[in-house]
C-alpha cells in the first residue's frame, strides 16, 4: 500500500513530530507509514483523513 | 543508556520500572533454590549461611519457595499485558509484541543451548531458572533496537 502523507505533510510544512503530535501518536509511528513499513489501522487513517480534509481512498492506494 | 530513553512516554517509564521491579524479585527467588549452581553463591558465599537447613527437609517450604518462584515471573506478564492494554499507540503495539517474539527466540535459542550443555555436563544449569528474565530482558532489547531502526 502506498500513500501521500509525505507529500501532504510537506504542503503544511509540518514535521513528522508535529504530525505525530496532532495525531497522538509516536514520531516512529509517522515514520513507518510514509516508508511503507507499517501499514494503519481503519481508526487512525480515519484520523489522517480527519486532520488533512480528505478521503482515506485519496491519501492511500494499493 | 540504552533502556533509559528520555524519549519514554510516562506509561513506558511505569511500565519498564514495573518490569525491573519483577525481573529484579525472580533474581531474588532464584536464591531460595537450594540444590541448583547459583553463580550468586559464588560471587557472595555468605548466601549459602542464610539458607536455615530446615528447610531443605520441610515438603510444605519447598513447595511454597517453588510456588514463590512463579510469582514474579507472572507479575511480568501481569506488566506487559497492562502495558500492551494501555499503550494508545498501534504501532509501538506492534513493535513491542514483535519484541516479545525475539525474546521468545532468544530464550528458545538459550533453553536448547542450555539443554545441550546440561546434557554433556549432566550438570543442572542455572538458565532454566532465569527464563522469565532472559525473556523480557532480550524483549527490551529488542524494542530497543527495533525502534530505533525507524529513525
Amino acid at each position: 500500500m502506498t500513500n501521500r502523507l509525505r507529500m501532504l505533510r510537506a504542503e503544511r510544512s509540518w514535521s513528522q513530530a508535529d504530525l505525530a503530535d496532532r495525531l497522538g501518536v509516536s514520531r516512529q509511528s509517522i515514520n513507518a507509514i510514509e516508508t511503507g513499513r507499517f501499514d494503519p489501522s481503519l481508526p487512525l487513517a480515519f484520523k489522517l483523513a480527519k486532520l488533512f480534509h480528505l478521503s482515506i481512498e485519496s491519501i492511500f492506494s494499493e | 543508556m540504552l533502556l533509559c530513553n528520555k524519549n519514554l512516554t510516562p506509561l513506558q517509564r511505569r511500565s519498564i520500572q514495573r518490569m525491573g521491579a519483577a525481573l529484579l524479585l525472580t533474581v531474588v527467588t532464584n536464591l531460595s533454590t537450594l540444590n541448583l549452581h547459583n553463580p550468586f553463591r559464588d560471587l557472595f558465599p555468605g548466601l549459602s549461611q542464610l539458607t536455615p537447613s530446615y528447610v531443605q527437609s520441610s515438603v510444605f517450604l519447598v513447595g511454597l519457595i517453588s510456588a514463590l518462584s512463579v510469582l514474579p515471573v507472572l507479575l511480568a506478564v501481569w506488566v506487559a499485558a497492562r502495558y500492551l492494554a494501555a499503550e494508545p499507540d498501534e504501532f509501538i503495539r506492534a513493535l513491542v509484541v514483535q519484541a516479545l517474539l525475539w525474546g521468545f527466540a532468544v530464550t528458545m535459542a538459550g533453553n536448547a543451548i542450555a539443554g545441550v550443555l546440561m546434557n554433556i555436563y549432566s550438570s543442572p544449569f542455572p538458565l532454566t531458572l532465569l527464563n522469565a528474565d532472559l525473556f523480557f530482558a532480550s524483549g527490551l532489547i529488542a524494542f530497543r533496537i527495533l525502534q530505533r531502526s525507524y529513525r
